[in-house]
């Protein structure tokens, strides 16, 4: 029983960072139609910022990170603005921006491999890794704390769709891009919000994982990979699937290694069935948009 | 505009001519220097551990040159960079055969050196893996001018289990991770084990990409092991092996593979390491080790590590075998490599000696680990020594 | 290319070129040579058929392993073998094509992320059957009728195996089946409604090109006589698919330029720029999509008329 819960707490805070993976896709594609499949690498590069900042030049925690949301938040609109930004205004098929960031990717990767070198590097956690029990639950303070930032930025991301006037935007872009821009809504910067907010999701995801994994140039692949099946589960249509998407992922992932009686090894091809699984059978997740309103 | 056409034709047939001419030259300073090549990765997944052997054997030939060079003439250290890619290796591998090299050093990921093997055996070159401890290299392909001196994951596990012989272990269990070297560990670990009479009751695989070892950890903790040793050799998989042992309150002793000697861990595993048992084969208390250690500070102005005497005992060990020889042949070179015997190199504790005994080509003396234990981060003394 | 003469003049100066080369020159011409193969059919998949798979590789894997699973596990004779390892190699194809060509865009592109990854698990756990981790070695060119095909005989029948390639995907380009798969591509209800089964043309395209994928890897498997999940990982998709796009998607030209320079690049920039050759792939790449979609083969043609523009009786 001690096993079954605290398996429920690590599950939950690795499910958080395929959700928060899964929201940066989502960002990102719901208005502009537009896979970044660099996000991984945004990861990574929120994870070597938390290096810099943090292990290298020790800015206490929570100083740092809104300073590596900042970072994050000029790499993600430097990125529209240079790679994406030419491409839509030109009016190129949505798969020519898809292959500039796939492009992307390679360079960011090959950026901080440069520039770090291949050997990993540590990054602190919020409050260190010490024992915390709630109740008749336990994990580490990292895992609790991961599982409150991917609260709180889903919290926040679902109020800004719901709420504010701008959320309302991208809603109408995602729905229709040409009505949108009729009704007045400024394409562009909602291409550069999207990105800019994909980045420092991304950028948080890699940073509060890394802590418990360290930091190195080739997290990105992996993380990318996660995201997509959690975006592919909880389907692409609402926010909350990101994160629905992402715990199915991790509970799936990790009570099979516990408790089937497969093999270690075959138990690594799990993740991988389930998204075939799911493109075969309920190509756009389990949650539906919803329709749109009068 | 058309000047600066003509200039720029100028400039290219001056690079033409320049490329032909050094080429030619090269072709005649065979003649005048001994090479050496070397296979590495500068940009894959072995680069971690690549990396400072290359730098070792790159010290090593400066050194050798700076006392006179090897049979008179000095040695040319031609490297590649298979970036990691078993396919790239073997193609390397026919570059530096083809540029007349005596000797090919491997020092990429173990399947990259056994893809070049196919080249060595058919160019009848003499090629060796000073750094990796897979113990398939030397025997899946019957190569007669292959061998390896690098710590063999069979040779880890006895040395490991002679520490824990007092410990009298019945139940262990097994982490490792997915990567290839990994899984080859872990065979030859489990094979030492049940050897011993010891029985696996648990064991578990951290996949590559994975953001926690929990679940694993749990599996084994459930199973109540008396240790647990770690045959994985990816750094981050293991810093959250460690960290989940951490968490879940886990007291078994931990032994691990000789990976865990590598100094990056006292930077990412902080706090972690405390009470950690890893083989090891470089003792700084070994005269050769102290003197090693002492020369290479001055010459590269930063501390070496055990990989790097990896890569400085490989190249000595082919000069000598050279030396020995008399000549680059081929054939004389690789009979003097397999008569090497009493070989004494930086890595191996005190009285280890590098030999390849009854005809088998790995030189790594099964008496020459030594087991450490990690005191609070930083590596320990030593507190085992050899098989016995 | 055109006519029979064509292919005949080709196939024998690419064939007598593998009797002048070195040993080291040899082994890059004849990865060289089966890079354009797998290239040629990946633009096809890709550029004609309009289909962003990353399984290409996976099938170059299969066709590997399968053949040398046969002839050295199975014992079976070699042109036999070569047969049952491509129908495994279309059978797999069918399996993944039959439910993927339903899905659309990027969802077809995870599916077959997904099945590569799988493909890579399977052989490190596959045992004795695959070699694990570690691979199969150890094997060499089984003789037919006592002939063993080695040396640069063996690099003539990779030239071949090339040219063939390419004949077979020309072809298919000019005939109906490529006319339907590029409209198929652009609009797929219009051309339902001019009576093309969009999905049969797709599943089609992805059998055949994955089949050809298959074919090379039977071949490779005896160039370096060593087979392992390293070598049919995902980077090596990637890199195909960079291929395509930077020498032009759509054209044969163009995925024949493509896999020559992105495979010698480094090679030759090695000495120059060190080891970050993948940076500057990925430079290109991004360069590329930003200014010329259309590739080397694009700018070939924009800078062709460029040049022919003042003939047309613009004053310069």
């Amino acid at each position: 029983m001690r096993d079954f819960l605290e398996l429920l707490v690590s599950a939950t805070a690795s499910g958080c960072i395929y959700g928060l993976l899964a929201l940066a896709y989502l960002l990102m594609t719901r208005p502009t139609g537009i896979i970044n499949f660099a996000v991984g690498e945004w990861g990574m590069v929120g994870a070597f910022t938390g290096f810099v900042l943090l292990s290298a030049w020790e800015i206490p925690y929570f100083l740092g990170l809104p300073l590596v949301g900042a970072v994050m938040l000029l790499v993600g609109w430097g990125t529209e603005r240079l790679t994406v930004r030419p491409l839509v205004e030109r009016g190129a098929p949505v798969l020519a921006p898809i292959l500039s960031l796939l492009g992307m990717l390679v360079v960011f990767r090959e950026l901080v491999s440069v520039g770090f070198g291949p050997d990993p590097r540590p990054v602190p956690g919020a409050f260190g890794f010490g024992r915390l029990e709630l109740g008749l639950l336990a994990g580490s303070y990292q895992s609790f704390f991961i599982i409150a930032c991917a609260l709180a930025v889903f919290a926040g991301t679902w109020l800004f769709f719901e709420r504010t006037l701008t959320g309302r935007s991208f809603e109408a872009v995602a729905i229709d891009r040409r009505a949108a821009a009729i009704m007045g809504i400024n394409l562009a910067r909602v291409t550069a919000l999207a990105f800019a907010a994909g980045a420092v999701v991304a950028g948080l995801a890699g940073l509060l994982v890394s802590a418990n994994v360290s930091a190195h140039y080739m997290m990105g692949l992996p993380l990318a990979i996660q995201g997509f099946t959690a975006l592919v589960i909880g389907g692409v249509g609402r926010v909350e699937g990101a994160l629905l998407g992402g715990l199915i992922l991790a509970f799936t992932e990790q009570f099979i290694v516990r408790y089937a009686p497969i093999p270690a090894g075959l138990a690594m091809g799990v993740p991988l069935v389930l998204l075939i699984l799911f493109l075969l059978v309920r190509p756009t997740g389990l949650l539906t948009a919803r329709e749109a309103r009068a | 505009m058309t000047v600066l056409i003509s200039n720029i034709r100028r400039q290219a047939a001056a690079a033409v001519l320049g490329a032909a001419l050094s080429a030619l030259a090269l072709g005649v300073q065979a003649q005048t220097t001994v090479r050496i090549g070397m296979i590495t990765d500068k940009v894959g997944p072995a680069k971690p551990y690549a990396e400072p052997v290359a730098l070792g054997a790159a010290f090593a030939v400066k050194q050798i040159n700076a006392q006179g060079g090897l049979l008179g003439r000095p040695i040319e250290l031609l490297t590649e960079d298979d970036q990691g890619r078993p396919d790239v290796s073997a193609t390397a591998a026919r570059k530096l055969v083809d540029q007349g090299v005596a000797f090919i050093l491997s020092v990429s990921l173990t399947p990259a050196t056994q893809q070049a093997q196919s080249v060595s055996l058919e160019t009848k070159t003499p090629h060796m893996t000073p750094s990796n401890s897979g113990d398939t290299l030397t025997t899946q392909i019957d190569n007669p001018n292959f061998w390896q001196t690098g710590p063999l994951g069979s040779t880890q596990i006895a040395t490991l289990l002679a520490y824990a012989r007092a410990k009298n272990f019945k139940r262990v269990a097994l982490i490792t991770d997915n990567s290839d070297l990994g899984q080859l560990i872990n065979r030859f670990f489990k094979a030492g084990l049940e050897k011993a009479g010891i029985q696996v009751v648990a064991e578990e695989v951290v996949p590559r990409g994975a953001n926690t070892a929990e679940p694993q950890m749990q599996k084994i903790r459930a199973a109540t092991p008396e240790a647990l040793f770690m045959a994985g050799v990816l750094t981050p998989e293991n810093v959250l092996i460690l960290r989940a042992y951490r968490q879940l309150g886990l007291k078994t002793p931990v032994l691990g593979n000789y990976n865990l000697s590598v100094p990056q861990y006292t930077a990412v595993a902080k706090g972690l390491l405390d009470g950690v048992v890893f083989v090891d084969a470089f003792d700084p208390a070994k005269p050769e080790t102290a003197r090693f250690i002492e020369a290479y500070r001055k010459d590269a102005g930063a501390e070496p590590y055990n990989l790097m005497g990896y890569g400085y005992d490989g190249v000595m060990m082919v000069a000598d075998a050279i030396r020995r020889a008399g000549s680059t042949d081929k054939e004389k070179v690789r009979a003097a490599m397999q008569a090497s015997t009493g070989y004494v190199g930086v890595m191996g504790g005190t009285g280890a000696t590098y030999q390849f005994r009854e005809g088998k080509r790995t030189g790594f003396d099964p008496n020459g680990m030594v087991v450490r234990v990690y005191e609070g981060d930083r590596q320990g003394r030593v507190v085992h020594v050899g098989l016995k | 290319m055109k006519s029979l003469a064509g292919y005949l003049v080709a196939a024998i100066v690419l064939s007598v070129l593998a009797f002048v080369l070195g040993a080291y020159q040899t082994d890059v011409y004849r990865k060289l040579l089966l890079w354009i193969t797998l290239a040629l059919g990946y633009n096809f998949l890709f550029g004609v058929s309009g289909q962003v798979a990353f399984s290409h590789f996976t099938f170059y894997g299969i066709g590997a392993y399968s053949i040398v699973i046969l002839t050295t596990q199975l014992q079976w004779a070699l042109p036999l073998a070569v047969v049952a390892a491509v129908l495994i190699c279309v059978v797999a194809a069918l399996v993944v094509a039959i439910p993927a060509t339903r899905l659309d865009g990027f969802y077809l592109a995870l599916a077959t992320l997904a099945f590569a990854q799988l493909f890579v698990v399977v052989l490190n756990e596959g045992g004795s059957l695959t070699g694990g981790t570690g691979g199969l070695a150890n094997y060499r060119i089984p003789d037919i009728a006592g002939i063993r095909i080695t040396g640069p005989w063996y690099t003539v029948v990779i030239v071949l195996l090339m040219l063939g390639t390419l004949g077979v995907l020309w072809r298919l380009d000019r005939s109906y089946f490529g006319r339907a798969c590029r409209a198929v591509r652009d609009n797929p209800e219009a051309a339902a409604a001019m009576g093309i089964d969009p999905r049969r043309t797709r599943v089609i395209a992805y059998v055949i090109t994955s089949a050809l994928a298959g074919l090379a890897g039977i071949v490779y498997a005896f160039v370096d006589n060593t087979v392992n999940p390293v070598i049919f990982g995902l980077e090596n998709a990637f890199l195909l698919l960079f291929m395509v796009i930077i020498g032009g998607s759509g054209s044969h030209a163009g995925a024949v330029i493509g896999a020559v320079l992105l495979y010698l690049m480094p090679f030759v920039l090695s000495p120059l720029i060190g080891h970050h050759h993948a940076l500057v792939f990925g430079l290109v790449m991004v360069l590329a999509v930003l200014f010329q979609p259309r590739g080397l083969i694009g700018l070939w043609e924009a800078l062709k008329s460029r040049s022919q523009a003042p003939l047309r009786g613009h004053p310069r």
